[in-house]
């Protein structure tokens, strides 16, 4: 017998097959259905931004780790995970080189300079969404559906307009890459929670607390009736990424706490921050900034949820209480979960009441704001005019009438008021216009119209248009001025080429929100006609 | 029925069926035996015999040391050759009595060890134990006089047989209770007498079917003692789990098991408590379970104590291939072996010999914080931060997070994805807190 029995190493001897790799591998699997959903549903122009951020994130974590002269770690496949979150965290037609610079911040800023895997305090692939969001506004909030840009479902649902649940459930609409289809992404969910990779505490407890937020809010803000609030509540869950930041990046284990209470909080923070953000944010998204704002509480939240330690404070028995020590089970763990529930339930019914309390009380002076807004644009649209008075002799009903009659239904009069100059004579009229046809909604704006007939003024009052697109038409003051100074019988958009008196260069990716301007704008010019009797183009 | 566990804990591979169907075989040693004078937690024995003496089966050959010691008997006759240190499956050389085998098997007269029961008093029943040098065989060798002589003696309800044998491949355990579970029994009862308020408790993991029936059937009858059927787990049989999942009650690091009202005892050492109180027979032999997949044809012996691995291993047909890693003792906390050259101890559960060695198999690597070790951890610490603290020198926070309160299980380390050595750097800042503690 001629055995070789060097190997020597402490107890224990064998080791469970699960490895590092095999986990990431597991997430990878699990984000499959999404991903590929996500190609199916947006193109060929998805699938590059996923293959580019994958292997661009490995390529900087091998480059990185070369430089530090650390092992080169590429093969446990977590740098992969992070590319494949970053690119389903993308909108389908976001720049290549702008992904690639994003793994770059994802890999080297976030992962490889804070200590590499398991050092970092960030979602390496959700800090470098925000690092991508602050950096171009503009690319990552186009969202094209069938080549057509178009709004998420959420900011259809924040500007008030209606969703298809069912569409947002399977993801046949607009979004970024991998969160559209609720459904692919539970599929790959059920897959880790089989496997055992993830613990339901954190998506469950985030969805959950978001959840009832939504509820109670939409139920007293929002004003809304049970099964009202019910859809809305459920279409919140579906869409803006919060299936697949509470499954695949709230839990995250690097970033997210260890111990087992400190799940349920976390999830609780996370639930009431995207609410908040959400709901009273800036933008119609609130995932990725509750998730990443919540790591950085991931330390705190740890140190005040340490597990108790097995027979911590246990006494040792003496003959005085011999009697009643007989099994005598520890029942604060069973107790502790229905407390915790309990107290995720009022927190989230107080939030809730007090966000709509708070509605309440600042909807007086927001109208307010609005109505001093209104009567600042009647100077910005008639700058000639001394003053202006409501006028009176004629009803706003035979306006709106006389508009649909003109053939330019959509657009509705809210305010009509004539320009007077020094001796009240009037130079001409101000309308406050609403076009319903805007791509999210209304759009209210002030025009004035002299009494030739000439566009005298043009400014947007209610305006959410898409960032970066329709909200050009408020934001670049060269779209207004198209209208400005010009005598024509009506306005016609035009998508490219030069324009001609009449005509008005559509902004580009926003030829809704221009057709729906210029039909506001040619309404006035018609009423502005009927009302001074036809005499400025005679 | 109430499935009797705990929270945490572990489910490897158990490679159990290796050698759960073979009967135990007795394995008569050729060659010269070797009795390390440290096989018990405790003071060293003190030879009794000088070299040249010769000896018989049975015959005492060293003295307890101090209270807590044991006594050592000799398991075979020969000649005593040499009183010299030699390498025990620790690693280190321990002052041993070296005896050559004559292979004659000459007994000394048991019948003067003991007396029938129906005569004898608690103290001379502890006496016979103490005597006949039993030590608990789970792999502590605690000596069983000193535990059956707790202080709070009026306190202990539960005497509790621990049958889980939840380390993966060690089926000694098993088999004693499919063979011989009449003396296992009777053992307990000689135990359960000692105290004047205990009930017995057997508490078997459910992986064990054939002795779970057979131990039912025997105990239709008997009032005082309960079968527990135990989920499959390990470390079941870990004695402050066991307690837990059998009783409800906690102990903590800084308590005995008595302090919770229990006394625990393996298996094989109530079999040898029976032995000595019944038959008068010193501890001289034990089962070993000799497995693994580089062992031609895995099987149990009953081995006489001193007797050398190697011939296990040659009467087991030798090793398929060269070993990746030999164990004394089972894969989850038995120690690795680098030479064959040491002899079975009373604590010596298996041999287990693997062709593959998965600990140098597996790169370590960074800690992704999944939190795997927190949930297995039977103590309920936190593995991950112990083993941080320890790396750093923390040795106070090291205490402050409960890091005495391991118990060494290692359901840590086998958990671990990143494959880190969590159980081995807390227990090594174990030893160096204990170590400084004590002086």
């Amino acid at each position: 017998m001629n055995e070789n029995l060097t190997r020597i190493s402490a107890a224990p001897h064998i080791r469970d097959k699960h490895s590092t790799t095999g986990i990431m591998g597991d997430v990878i699997i699990a984000l499959m259905p999404a991903a590929i959903f996500g190609i199916y549903n947006f193109g060929i122009h998805a699938y590059l931004l996923i293959i580019v951020c994958m292997l661009s994130c490995m390529f900087f974590e091998a480059i990185t780790q070369r430089i530090f002269k650390k092992p080169v770690t590429v093969r446990d496949l977590s740098a992969a995970l992070t590319g494949l979150l970053l690119a389903l965290n993308l909108p389908p037609e976001f720049p290549v080189w702008m992904a690639i610079l994003g793994s770059a911040f994802a890999i080297i800023v976030v992962k490889q300079m804070f200590g590499g895997l398991g050092h970092n305090f960030m979602n390496p692939a959700l800090a470098a969404r925000c690092f991508l969001m602050m950096s171009f506004v503009g690319p990552m909030t186009r969202f094209t559906y069938d080549g057509i840009t178009s709004a998420t479902p959420l900011a259809v649902l924040k500007n008030g307009g209606e969703v298809d649940l069912l569409t947002m459930f399977l993801g046949t609409h607009g979004g970024t890459i991998g969160e559209t289809s609720a459904a692919a992404l539970l599929i790959g969910a059920l897959y880790l929670l089989f496997k055992r990779v993830i613990d339901i505490r954190i998506p469950f407890v985030y969805i959950g607390t978001f959840f009832v937020c939504i509820l109670v809010y939409a139920l007293t803000a929002g004003e809304m009736n049970i099964n009202d609030a019910l859809y809305f509540s459920g279409a919140h869950i579906c869409g803006g990424g919060l299936i697949l930041g509470a499954f695949f990046m709230a839990t995250d284990y690097v970033t997210s706490p260890i111990t087992n209470g400190g799940k349920i909080i976390y999830g609780i923070i996370l639930g009431a921050l995207t609410f908040i953000l959400r709901i009273y944010g800036g933008s119609a998204e609130g995932v990725s900034y509750a998730i990443i704002i919540s790591n950085l509480l991931v330390p705190l939240i740890e140190t005040v949820t340490v597990p108790k330690t097995f027979g911590k404070g246990a006494e040792k028995l003496s003959l005085s209480d011999n009697m009643g020590r007989l099994r005598k089970k520890d029942k604060k763990d069973k107790e502790s979960i229905g407390k915790v529930v309990f107290a995720i339930f009022v927190i989230c019914i107080i939030s809730g009441l007090l966000l709509g309390a708070v509605y309440k009380i600042t909807k007086a002076p927001i109208d307010e704001a609005a109505q001093r807004e209104r009567e600042a644009s009647y100077n910005v649209v008639f700058p000639e005019a001394a003053s202006y008075e409501m006028i009176d002799d004629v009803s706003m009903d035979d306006i709106n009438l006389k508009i649909s009659e003109l053939g330019y239904s959509g657009s509705e009069v809210d305010e009509l008021l004539y320009a007077l100059d020094e001796n009240k004579n009037i130079m001409g009229y101000v309308f406050i216009i609403t076009n319903s046809e805007g791509y999210s909604g209304d759009i209210q704006m002030a025009v004035g119209v002299d009494k030739d007939g000439t566009v005298t003024g043009l400014s947007m009052l209610a305006i959410s248009e898409t960032k970066g697109l329709g909200m050009e038409a408020k934001d670049d003051p060269s779209f207004a001025e198209q209208y400005i100074g010009k005598n024509v019988e009506s306005f016609e958009v035009i998508k490219q080429g030069e324009t001609e008196e009449n005509q008005i260069l559509a902004i580009s990716g926003a030829t809704i929100t221009t057709n729906a301007i210029t039909n506001a704008v040619n309404a006035a010019l018609g009423i502005a006609e009927y009302l001074t009797g036809g005499g400025a183009h005679e | 029925m109430a499935i009797f566990t705990f929270k945490g804990g572990v489910h490897p591979d158990d490679g159990k069926k290796l050698t759960m169907n073979k009967e135990i075989e007795e394995y008569i040693p050729k060659g010269d035996m070797v009795y390390p004078l440290n096989q018990h937690i405790g003071a060293p024995a003190v030879p009794v015999v000088k070299r040249g003496d010769r000896v018989l089966v049975g015959e005492k050959i060293a003295e307890a040391g101090g209270f807590i010691s044991a006594n050592i008997h000799s398991s075979v006759s020969g000649k005593v050759i040499a009183i010299e240190p030699r390498l025990t499956v620790n690693g280190n050389k321990v002052e041993s009595i070296v005896i050559e085998n004559d292979n004659l098997y000459e007994e000394i007269d048991y019948s003067l060890n003991t007396k029938p029961l129906e005569e004898m008093y608690r103290e001379d029943v502890i006496e016979v134990i103490k005597e006949a040098g039993i030590v608990g065989m789970g792999g502590a060798g605690f000596p069983t006089h000193v535990k059956l002589s707790p202080k709070n003696e009026q306190d202990i309800d539960t005497i509790i047989v621990n049958g889980a044998e939840c380390e993966p491949y060690l089926t000694s355990d098993y088999r004693r209770m499919i063979e011989e579970p009449e003396k296992i029994i009777v053992g307990l009862k000689i135990i359960i007498n000692l105290f004047e308020n205990a009930r017995g408790i057997i508490a078997v993991e459910d992986n064990k079917p054939k002795a779970i029936k057979k131990l039912r059937e025997m105990l239709k009858n008997e009032e005082n003692i309960t079968l527990n059927v135990m989920k499959t787990k390990y470390p079941q049989g870990a004695e402050r789990q066991l307690i837990y999942a059998n009783t409800g009650r906690y102990i903590n690091s800084k308590m005995l098991p008595a302090d919770a009202g229990c006394i625990v005892q393996n298996v094989d050492t109530v079999i040898s408590i029976y032995e000595a109180v019944i038959m008068g027979r010193p501890l001289i032999s034990r089962v070993v379970t000799v497995s693994g997949d580089c062992i031609q044809e895995p099987k149990n012996y009953i081995v006489r104590i001193g007797t050398n691995m190697r011939e296990l291993v040659e009467a087991s047909g030798g090793f398929s291939v060269d070993p990746g890693k030999t164990i004394a003792g089972g894969p989850m906390m038995g120690k690795a072996l680098y030479s064959l050259e040491v002899p079975v101890t009373k604590g010596t559960s298996a041999l287990i010999a693997f062709k593959n060695d998965e600990v140098s198999e597996n790169e370590i690597g960074n800690c992704i914080k999944c939190g795997r070790c927190i949930n297995t951890c039977p103590s309920h610490v936190m593995p991950y931060k112990l083993m941080n603290l320890a790396y750093a020198g923390k040795m106070e926070e090291f205490v402050k997070n409960d890091g005495m309160e391991c118990c060494e299980c290692g359901c840590c380390s086998y958990i671990c994805p990143a494959k880190r050595p969590l159980t081995q750097t807390i227990a090594s800042a174990r030893k160096s807190i204990l170590a400084k503690g004590k002086k």
